[in-house]
């Protein structure tokens, strides 16, 4: 029933909902943003990834109105909304802490954007509380509507944060970390529901999160934010597979890095040389990234066969995450490499700690960033 | 077997003493100030109790139980006079604090973000009281005498032609003096209050479309009412037990029952001046019920 109701409230037929185009902010001469171009399509799922500091508030809190760029343009619908108050332009916010209204009951929270906005506002108590009903049932807080915001449980307090948003069919929704509050379970657990939820009501939900395996399992779309810019925007699968430079590949928490220069057919590492024969990508540093789980662990004597890459690592330990385990190694530079072994592929095999073996990978698997 | 039989019994032999010695902790904790209380605070109104009671002749007072007195104050135009000044004074002054306070308060703890400058402003708003308060309602008169600064002020600018006279030695004098004196009390709760809203709160609010009087009235409003009420009643205990204000800039024109008190006891009038005291305690204890109905501070606190 939201769904075909959703996109008619708001009345909008843009493909890309916001565009951003070389957006500045420095704050005290220190910059948050330097120039950050992005578009995002509409009606779909995009995840914002980027490390701590990254400036992914700051870039949210642009886009919400709460902070002016110093530079750039931001297009919302089509429309330049750089200049335009918070309240004016049709974009929900979704507070990491929730900034739920400590002294309004759950209903009275929802209610709020419909009965004070200064545009519109909705000032039939019944179509209020049929709107705050329909919302209620949506994001599955029935039964708590009279409760006091404080006595509910984090999840809940998530699920009234952003109901209090939708109810006002906002065109778009900016959720800053909202994950980030809850336990680890409650956090899968909300993922598929906040995506069946944004799927219901057909708006654009921009979602900030600094945890990637949250970010690749959420967005229709990934950005990546580095140091203030966009380094990447593509499909989790994309993104992935072929990060567009180390730093991404960094974020990623799954590829072994190496720097180092190209020479001829191989990559001078400091750990030897590594024959090429993968995909070469043009980045702005050279480096050479190998997924932690297309390396196998074979015994100091096995050779490589002519399509392998060979390197020799001691064993420190490993350590189970359900159906994979991770075995880490220090090279000869003591730098830390890690394997990742599916159990699928093959039963656990126990390692001697301290001993010496041959890691390998085929060329190809390797991405190479020239 | 031996596991068995610890681990049973551990919870009991922990959890018993604790349980056993709490009331005894929490007597001994609670008695020094108990006994304070009881000795200086509870028994003294008993005793103005009594003693409101007792005879009282032009030159003594005897313990004989009598209603002469408390009859005579509730059939004295004097009396009934200095209860609605006292009274009247209150309100204004209550709502001339609120008036000023409130602002104030609002501009230190929400507007101002840096902590530290918004700490700095509060001692600002102290510094009053860096002087003795003799000194302080001395520095008014000459500030709104006929021949003060205001009245010269507006003469020199032509708003008026002839000083105006109410502005000291009148109500609306003692009414600015107390202002100037105990709005630091209204300010402090108010923007400790008002500190405690996260700031985010408010950003909601306007990303939801509230207008700033919107998200005034719905949400700093609401949140800010414990600091309100317990201002008021910092003002009010204060302001119904005053005599210094209005004697100093009165000049004996306004009488509050704080003025009936002194009066009597200078004259040992104890029964009388015990009425009046009767009358005023009841008068607070009223006004603070009142205003502590209008919040839940146990639980807003
Ligand atoms: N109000 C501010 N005043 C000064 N500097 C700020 C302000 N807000 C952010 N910054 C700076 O801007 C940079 C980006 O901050 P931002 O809060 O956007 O990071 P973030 O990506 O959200 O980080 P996190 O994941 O830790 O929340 C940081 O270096 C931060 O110190
Ligand atoms: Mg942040």
């Amino acid at each position: 029933m939201r769904d075909k109701s959703w996109p008619e409230l708001v009345g909008i037929q843009v493909k890309s909902v916001l565009q951003l185009k070389n957006v500045h902010k420095a704050f005290s001469g220190v910059p948050a943003l330097a120039g950050v171009d992005a578009a995002l399509p509409e009606n779909s799922y995009i995840s914002l990834l980027g490390p701590s500091g990254s400036g992914k508030t700051t870039l949210l809190r642009v886009i919400a109105g709460f902070e002016q760029p110093d530079g750039g343009e931001i297009l919302f619908a089509g429309q330049r909304i750089d200049g335009v108050p918070p309240h004016e332009r049709g974009i929900g916010f979704v507070f990491q802490n929730f900034a739920l209204f400590p002294h309004l009951s759950v209903a009275e929270n929802i209610a709020f954007g419909l009965e004070n906005r200064a545009v519109d506002p909705v000032t039939d108590t019944r179509v209020v509380a049929a709107k705050v009903r329909d919302i209620i049932g949506l994001v599955g807080l029935s039964g708590l509507e009279g409760r006091a915001v404080t006595q509910i449980s984090g999840g809940q307090k998530q699920r009234v944060a952003l109901a209090r948003t939708l109810v006002t069919e906002p065109s778009m929704v900016l959720l800053d970390e909202p994950l980030g509050a809850l336990d680890a379970n409650l956090r899968t657990r909300m993922r598929g529901e906040l995506r069946t939820i944004r799927e219901r009501c057909g708006v654009t939900f921009l979602h900030v999160t600094g945890s990637e395996t949250e970010a690749l399992a959420m967005g229709d779309t990934v950005l990546v934010l580095d140091r203030g810019r966009i380094a990447q925007s593509a499909d989790a699968g994309t993104l992935y597979g072929r990060p567009a430079s180390a730093d991404v590949a960094r974020f990623l928490n799954c590829y072994n890095i190496f720097s180092g220069a190209i020479s001829d057919d191989a990559f001078e590492s400091p750990v030897g040389r590594l024959a090429l024969g993968g995909a070469q990508q043009k980045s702005g540093e050279p480096a050479y990234a190998i997924r932690y789980d297309r390396v196998a662990i074979r015994p100091l004597h096995a050779s490589a066969a002519g399509d392998e890459v060979r390197i020799e690592a001691s064993f420190v330990a490993s350590e189970y995450s359900g159906a994979a385990i991770n075995s880490f190694f220090t090279l000869d530079d003591g730098r830390v490499f890690e394997v990742e072994t599916h159990l699928s592929h093959a039963a656990p095999e126990t390692f001697e700690e301290k001993a010496r073996y041959a890691l390998v990978w085929k060329r190809e698997d390797a991405l190479v960033f020239v | 077997m031996t596991m068995v039989a610890t681990s049973d019994d551990t919870p009991v032999e922990t959890a018993a003493p604790s349980t056993r010695r709490q009331p005894d902790r929490t007597a001994l904790l609670l008695a020094p100030g108990v006994l304070w209380m009881l000795l200086f605070l509870v028994a003294p109104i008993l005793m103005m109790v009594y003693v409101s009671f007792w005879t009282q002749t032009t030159f003594k007072i005897e313990p004989t139980l009598t209603l002469k007195s408390w009859v005579t104050f509730f059939s004295s135009d004097t009396y009934l006079g200095a209860l609605w000044t006292t009274i009247r004074i209150w309100l204004i002054v209550l709502a001339s604090t609120l008036l000023v306070g409130y602002p104030a308060a609002l501009f230190v703890g929400l507007f101002v973000k840096n902590k530290t400058l918004s700490t700095a402003l509060l001692v600002l708003c102290v510094i009053p009281f860096w002087t003795s308060f003799l000194i302080r309602v001395l520095a008014w008169r000459p500030m709104l005498g006929k021949e003060g600064a205001i009245n010269m002020i507006l003469m020199k600018i032509g708003v008026i032609t002839q000083p105006i006279e109410v502005l000291l030695f009148s109500e609306l004098s003692v009414i600015i003096g107390m202002t100037q004196i105990y709005c630091v009390f209204m300010v402090g709760p108010i923007a400790f209050m008002l500190g405690r809203i996260d700031p985010s709160v408010i950003e909601a609010a306007q990303d939801l479309g509230a207008s700033f009087w919107r998200i005034f009235r719905t949400i700093i409003l609401p949140l800010s009412m414990p600091g309100v009420v317990v201002g008021a009643i910092f003002v009010s205990v204060m302001v119904l037990g005053e005599f210094a204000t209005s004697a100093a800039l009165s000049g004996r024109k306004v009488n509050l029952l704080g003025n009936i008190i002194v009066t009597q006891v200078g004259s040992l009038k104890w029964a009388f001046a015990a009425v009046a005291g009767v009358v005023l305690t009841v008068l607070m204890g009223a006004v603070v019920a009142a205003l502590l109905r209008v919040v839940d501070l146990k639980k807003e606190l």
